[in-house]
């Protein structure tokens, strides 16, 4: 399913299914039998991890979704349902969780995440328009997620975009071609933009050493 | 004068050998042999206030926390998703060790146990750094069991959130790290009395626990001479937005505006002028070019109608109108309220519609009395501050740029032959519905 | 536990002193001062307050924000305004923006009428709208369950019904799903919202977001009466008010909105909710019936009544029975009959085995009984072989909120997998049939000798009620084996459960009245009071015994086809086919009536009786008059009255309150009750002076002799190498005719379901869900297989009192099961 056939909102979150009723052919949902449910060794070990490191197991809701999204590809009801019964909750809880962070995807989507900032400052350095460019080129078959993001905390490097989870910035619009070519080639994105080589804006760093770094 | 910058390029940073070969964990150990009330006795006399939004005294807050043998939480706030805000990014980034060891010392200090690094999920990289020093720092014991043989013990976690900028409140951040939708708690009780897991909990900024290896270092009282007075101590600022040299700046509090924004961010384009600018992040009124000569610090700001925030400058200059800055904040909140509490679920979604009327051409300078209106009854009335940190920008656009906005709409009537609303509200499939209706 | 002490302090609401409790939050307090504030999403029911709607903002002295009222505890002096512009301008902003995205469509609204936004909306709503943007539109109204509507376009989030999901009832199904404006209130991946106490979602809904299916478009506000009744489905016997139209009832509430603190808590389930439906259908018989030409017709009263009175002709021959929704006068007019008229001394209403007299008297003992509210309290509550769910639902809801708000520490011991596992600290689980043993293994425990308990949850078990605080409530079920209850006893004594105020013990019935049915006297071996009978009679299984072999020739069965929910099917269907005289009263004609019933008379709903009824707890309840009898029906102690009055006896009863006054007169610790005393909310027996009233029973030691004499063959051991599993059963809440009977409830309908243990279930190659066969002696039951984890192995569960394939069938402790 290419990213714009999940119908989304103009900000990119999902359209919620306001207008769905309920299937009446189903059994309600309670909390699932780990007998009759499933579950990879890998992806209950992940959970079973998590929630022995906080005092309250509910907390490893989040860190849990993270790692079943991983596996399935995106939060889908069965992968919901795994972790409910790992985790000894309903899977309305975690649907209820995951649909709250913009970072769970509840549809299925292409495997690729780019999250293109088009806050404040971001925006006023060219954004939108490279959000545009991200969606043309990423159009057409490609293994491509393009949503427009909220502030991604690198105003530093606007207009940017995360390319599953590596910060990229500033951004042309003629970058948008080459990240959808990374991505297919399997390269780092973009590697001379990465935010992860930027120095410290600030002049008076190095100063205040007294000395020049390697 | 750079504390928190100092030296904050140096190559392995990140890692354990490079911090402790200039001196880490140094201040740890010397807190370690001080009393705890006396840690706190320091960050009070330092006078540094929270660097995360609310600028609360961080040695008063330490002190809330009761006393006693109850389990207590420590949570650092990560969460930094205030549109223009990135210099904890940078920090944590770069210097992961110096956080921790502010953590500890902060842990010491008000006798807690348990802490919890709750990073926003789009760091992904900075929490990866952060787990490796984490564990780096358990493996040299400054984190575990009886720290350096002070009979102290600290466990410390690092969380990952998952995008949702309302669990930088902290009391949505509380929700989110419980497993829960990060929904704002009715206050009181207050996190210090009943917080995390209903226990006791301090909860602060990187940059604040970041600060505190430092303020033992020096003294606290050595400490408060930087900066002026009620605004003590250097400050990390991100400057965005169109500056030539946008970035993290450490700047002692109370410098000049002009001179953060122009000399170190190097100021707008050539031919360009200052427009508006957000002196605290995208939720603070903003500041006009005629406020370009304040000193940047918390005092100041308060006087001019507006606030220091997490320390976030976005400038923007001419070639931008004031309604795309007002659409943009309005779309922002809207996206992210929670939806807990009606003036700030129907506000911040009512106020982005109205903006979206002005920009194709369907509304009157009438509307910006509405808006006005609107802001106000959302400010105050909130469960927590996100509806206000929508409010209280727009509501100072519609204020000081009224006739900008005005002319706007006169301009975007006559590009636009307004007939009816269909096209208006792109807002989801609810709208389909929707029959036109009829423009006054 | 110590329960909160209230103190009363004094504070200024718009320049009124007002007193009130202290630290309750202002809104009631407010209200107490006769001022009005009004809220949403305030509902104390439901707990902590989340102060989301931010309707009851107010203005405080010395806070400069205006503060929610819902959540501000009052202290003495606090001086607040709640008429000021300030609160003004801000409940009209709440108010217009809680208008800009509903529907307004009040004219086709369920709600209107009664609905608190619009009221709200009048009330301090500015009465216009500056939004000039489309709202919202959705399809509506939309399937939540086959019992709830919902129309999110009028949903104000308000948080109830997902705080009712998920901190009361804690089924979790209910959620706010996305975030912001596009929240919504939905399920998991299109589950429907189905649990059992998922109707008092409509109740809570401050708009009409959330409406009853059955009651949509049925009535409006102005068409409709209240009337106060009692549910009689089940023991919890919940404070309702029934929805009155034309003589019918349409819907069924709770009696206000906090209920009776001392039953319900202002909480219904859904068979109570929804099975009153089973009032207004064509299956009710409405008129006499008699047995002729080989099936029962609709005769006149006369001839009925006539017919009846033929009982004089088996004096001496005539047994009785008694179901849970009988009255206690209907049951004491019975005995009457059957002692004073008919010689005859063989009824009874425990359908299990029978209790000593001396044991049923020192179980009954005042100083021993558990209120409902201790449940909230108590240091402990232990359940023995109770599943309140099924036996007492709205209990279920207490111990979660007991163990939820005061820390209350829960233990249970039970065959089955509990609903309230997750919430307990200590399970422990016996083999079907093996309460015996366990709570003597548990006594050893406690008596010190914990080291030699053969489980460590029984030494944990121990330890916790000795260690854990002296308020024990223990909850157990009437299906307990009557050889475990002298060791209850002892239990009980060792703990000193009758010395505390906040402790006890709390028997929950297997009928609704069933303590009632007792204490008027409906057991073979004892009068009215638990008082010496004039001679002692048969129980159940020796009626249905006699009957076969024709030592007994009439049967009287109040309320009650014993061959649906009786154990031993088969020895009732032969008892039944041997009687030559069958006088029943029930609603509608279940198969063992319609088979071998000769009179059949009509019996009143519980909308309809006038009498009284005991709660589990020894409170009295009032069943009043709510709607006239429909059809040619009479009052079920008119009927009895007359019945005895042609069969010789002349009971001298002319009204119901006669009945209740000669039932008091006759109970020793009834007799300071008058109907005006019971009224309103009841009132417990065991709390009035005259309780001492009651025969005091034998010390637990004097009791149990001859008891422990059958402990000594504990049930057999198990032999997991045979083919068979052994076989545990259980009464789901949904096992009740008038489940059967209520259009609305049918998705309920319990088919067979057998509980199997994963490990059994993959070892006779049984996936969950497949058809397979149960079987035992020759009988075979068609059923589905339900794989669940917390089974344990070797073991199956079934389904009794339901319609078909039920488990009464089934006589011994081993079935056999196998694939279909």
């Amino acid at each position: 399913m290419s990213p714009q056939s999940v119908p989304r909102f103009d900000h990119g979150s999902r359209v919620p299914g306001w207008d769905d009723a309920v299937d009446l052919t189903k059994p309600p949902a309670t909390v699932p039998d780990p007998a009759l449910t499933p579950v990879s060794d890998e992806l209950r070990a992940g959970i079973e991890a998590a929630m022995a490191k906080y005092p309250d197991r509910h907390s490893a809701a989040i860190p849990a979704l993270h790692l079943a999204q991983q596996e399935h590809g995106y939060c889908s009801p069965e992968a919901i349902t795994e972790v409910a019964a790992v985790m000894r909750l309903t899977p309305a809880y975690l649907t209820s969780v995951a649909t709250f962070y913009d970072m769970f995807e509840m549809e299925r989507k292409p495997k690729n995440d780019v999250y293109v900032c088009t806050n404040i400052s971001c925006s006023l350095r060219g954004g939108d328009e490279f959000y545009a460019a991200m969606l043309a080129a990423a159009d057409g078959g490609t293994d491509v997620n393009v949503r427009s993001f909220e502030c991604l905390g690198a105003c530093d490097i606007a207009p940017m975009a995360s390319v599953n989870g590596e910060f990229v910035g500033p951004l042309t619009t003629e970058d948008a071609g080459q990240i959808v070519a990374d991505l297919a080639a399997g390269r780092p994105v973009l590697e001379h933009k990465q935010l992860r080589y930027r120095r410290c804006a600030d002049p008076g760093v190095e100063s205040a050493a007294g000395e020049e770094p390697q | 004068m750079k504390i928190l910058f100092d030296r904050i390029d140096e190559p392995g940073l990140n890692t354990l050998p490079v911090y402790e070969a200039r001196g880490g964990y140094k201040a740890l150990r010397q807190a370690l042999t001080m009393e705890p009330a006396d840690v706190v006795d320091q960050i009070s006399k330092s006078g540094l206030r929270g660097r995360g939004g609310a600028g609360f005294p961080a040695g008063r807050k330490s002190s809330f926390l009761p006393k006693g043998d109850m389990s207590k939480y420590l949570v650092c706030n990560a969460d930094e998703s205030e549109p223009g805000t990135f210099k904890d990014r940078e920090l944590m980034q770069k210097s992961p060790h110096m956080l921790i060891e502010g953590i500890v010392i902060a842990c010491w200090g008000a006798g807690i146990s348990h802490a919890f690094i709750y990073i926003r999920g789009e760091y992904q990289l900075q929490a990866d750094i952060l787990e490796a020093a984490i564990a780096e720092a358990v493996q040299a014991g400054y984190i575990g069991e009886d720290i350096l043989g002070s009979g102290f013990s600290l466990s410390l976690v690092l969380h990952r959130g998952a995008g949702a900028y309302i669990c930088g409140e902290e009391t949505g951040l509380l929700d989110s790290l419980e497993g829960k939708r990060g929904n704002p708690r009715l206050k009181p009780p207050f996190p210090a009395v009943e917080g995390l897991y209903a226990g006791p909990t301090l909860i602060n900024n990187v940059e604040t626990l970041a600060t505190m290896p430092h303020i033992i270092t020096m003294g606290g009282e050595e400490y408060a001479k930087l900066g002026v007075e009620n605004s003590a101590g250097t400050k990390l600022v991100s400057v965005s937005g169109d500056v030539q040299r946008p970035g993290n700046y450490e700047i002692e509090l109370g410098t000049s505006s002009r001179e953060l924004i122009f000399d170190l961010a190097g100021g707008t384009f050539p031919g360009r002028e200052v427009l508006l600018w957000f002196p605290g992040g995208s939720s603070s009124p903003v500041l006009t070019k005629d406020d370009l000569d304040l000193p940047y610090d918390f005092d100041a700001m308060a006087k001019a109608g507006t606030m220091l925030g997490s320390g976030a400058i976005i400038v923007v200059d001419d070639s931008h109108h004031p309604l795309e800055v007002a659409l943009k904040l309005a779309k922002f909140y809207s996206h992210e309220s929670c939806g807990k509490c009606v003036p700030c679920r129907e506000g911040t979604n009512w106020t982005y519609k109205m903006l979206q009327r002005i920009e194709t051409g369907e509304a009157t300078p009438m509307d910006l009395d509405i808006m006005a209106s609107v802001q106000e009854q959302i400010i105050g009335n909130c469960l927590c501050v996100l509806g206000d940190a929508m409010a209280m920008p727009v509501g100072s656009i519609v204020e000081k740029f009224r006739a900008e906005l005005e002319a706007e709409i006169e301009a975007a009537r006559a590009r636009h032959d307004a007939g009816s609303l269909e096209h208006v509200i792109p807002v989801g499939v609810a709208d389909e519905h929707a029959g036109p209706i009829p423009v006054h | 536990m110590p329960r909160p002490e209230q103190k009363t302090i004094s504070l200024t609401i718009d320049g009124r002193e007002v007193a009130a409790i202290e630290n309750s939050m202002l809104v009631d307090a407010a209200k107490a001062g006769d001022v009005e504030i009004p809220y949403f999403c305030y509902e104390p029911k439901l707990g902590e307050p989340v102060g989301a709607c931010r309707m009851c903002l107010v203005e405080i002295e010395g806070i400069p924000k205006l503060q929610t009222s819902c959540s501000t505890p009052v202290k003495d002096g606090m001086v607040v305004h709640t008429q000021t512009d300030r609160v003004k301008g801000a409940q009209n902003a709440i108010v217009e923006f809680l208008l800009i995205n509903h529907p307004l469509d009040c004219p086709v609204c369920d709600k209107g009428g009664e609905c608190p936004l619009q009221d709200i909306t009048f009330g301090w709503g500015l009465g216009r709208s500056r939004m000039l943007e489309p709202k919202r539109h959705f399809v509506k109204p939309l399937a939540l369950s086959p019992l709830v509507a919902i129309d999110r376009e009028r949903c104000i989030l308000c948080y109830r019904c997902v705080r009712f999901s998920q901190e009361i009832s804690e089924d979790y199904q209910l959620i706010f799903t996305e975030r912001g404006a596009h929240t919504f209130v939905g399920t998991h991946d299109g589950h429907p919202y189905s649990a059992p106490f998922s109707g008092n979602i409509i109740e809570l809904c401050p708009v009409g977001a959330l409406t009853s299916q059955p009651y949509r478009f049925r009535a409006r506000p102005w068409d409709i009466e209240g009337a106060g009744g009692i549910c009689t489905l089940c023991p919890s016997q919940c404070n309702v008010t029934f929805t009155v139209r034309d003589e019918k009832v349409l819907r069924v509430l709770s009696r206000d909105s906090l209920g009776n603190p001392a039953v319900d808590d202002g909480w219904l389930c859904d068979k109570g909710r929804f099975g009153y439906q089973a009032i207004h259908v064509d299956e009710r018989i409405t008129r006499p019936l008699v047995r002729d030409g080989g099936e029962l017709r609709p005769v006149s009263w006369e001839r009925a009544l006539e017919t009846a009175a033929g009982l004089a002709k088996h004096t001496g021959r005539t047994a009785a029975l008694a179901g849970g929704q009988a009255t206690n006068e209907e049951a004491f007019l019975i005995q009457r009959l059957l002692r004073e008229g008919l010689a005859s001394h063989d009824l009874d209403c425990r359908f299990s085995e029978s209790v000593s007299l001396e044991l049923a008297r020192a179980l009954a003992a005042p100083a021993l009984q558990a209120t409902v509210p201790d449940l909230e309290f108590a240091h402990t509550v232990l359940l023995i072989g109770a599943e309140p769910l099924d036996d007492a639902p709205i209990l279920d809801l207490r111990i979660r909120k007991g163990v939820r708000r005061q820390g209350v520490q829960l233990a249970i011991a039970s065959a089955r997998p509990s609903a309230l596992d997750p919430n307990a600290a200590i399970s422990v689980r016996y083999p079907p049939g093996g309460e015996a043993a366990f709570l003597a293994d548990l006594e050893n425990a406690l008596a010190g000798e914990s080291d030699s308990a053969p489980d460590a949850n029984v030494a944990a078990l121990a330890r916790q009620l000795t260690e854990g605080g002296e308020d024990i409530v223990i909850v157990w079920s009437e299906r307990l084996a009557s050889a475990a209850l002298p060791t209850l006893l002892r239990i009980a004594e060792r703990l000193k459960l009758a010395e505390r105020d906040g402790a006890g013990l709390l028997e929950l019935p297997s009928g609704s009245n069933g303590r009632g049915l007792r204490e008027a006297g409906f057991l073979p071996n004892a009068g009215p009071g638990y008082g010496d009978p004039v001679q002692a009679g048969r129980g159940t299984a020796e009626i249905a015994a006699a009957a076969k072999a024709g030592d007994v020739t009439a049967l009287y069965l109040l309320q009650v086809d014993p061959q649906r929910e009786l154990p031993d099917r088969a020895a009732w269907d032969a008892a039944m086919h041997h009687a030559s005289l069958i006088v029943a009263h029930a609603s509608v004609l279940t198969e063992g009536l319609k088979e071998h019933a000769t009179v059949v008379f009509p019996a009143e709903s519980y909308a309809e009786k006038d009498g009284t009824v005991v709660h589990p707890d020894g409170r009295l309840q009032r069943l009043r008059t709510a709607i006239a009898h429909p059809g040619e029906i009479r009052a079920g102690w008119q009927v009895i009255a007359e019945i005895s009055r042609r069969a010789g006896l002349d009971q001298g009863v002319l009204t119901g309150p006669m009945a209740f006054r000669q039932l008091c007169d006759a109970v020793p610790f009834y007799a300071d009750l008058t109907l005006e005393q019971i009224a309103g909310h009841g009132l417990r027996w065991p709390e009035t002076d005259a309780a001492s009233k009651l025969p005091a029973g034998a010390g637990a030691e004097a009791v149990s002799g001859s008891d422990l004499e059958r402990l000594a063959s504990p049930p057999a051991v198990f032999d997991s190498s045979q083919q068979g599993l052994r076989l545990g059963t259980y009464r789901s809440i949904w096992a009740a005719p008038e489940v059967e009977l209520s259009p609305a409830l049918h998705f309920t309908i319990a088919e067979q379901l057998v509980e199997l243990a994963p490990a059994d279930a993959e070892r006779l190659g049984i996936d969950n869900g497949a058809e397979i066969t149960v079987a035992q002696n020759g009988t075979r039951l068609s059923a589905r297989a339900a794989v669940r984890s917390g089974v344990p192995n070797g073991t199956a569960f079934m389904a009794d009192g339901i319609a078909s394939d039920s488990a009464n069938a089934l006589t011994e402790r081993v079935v056999e099961v196998s694939p279909q």
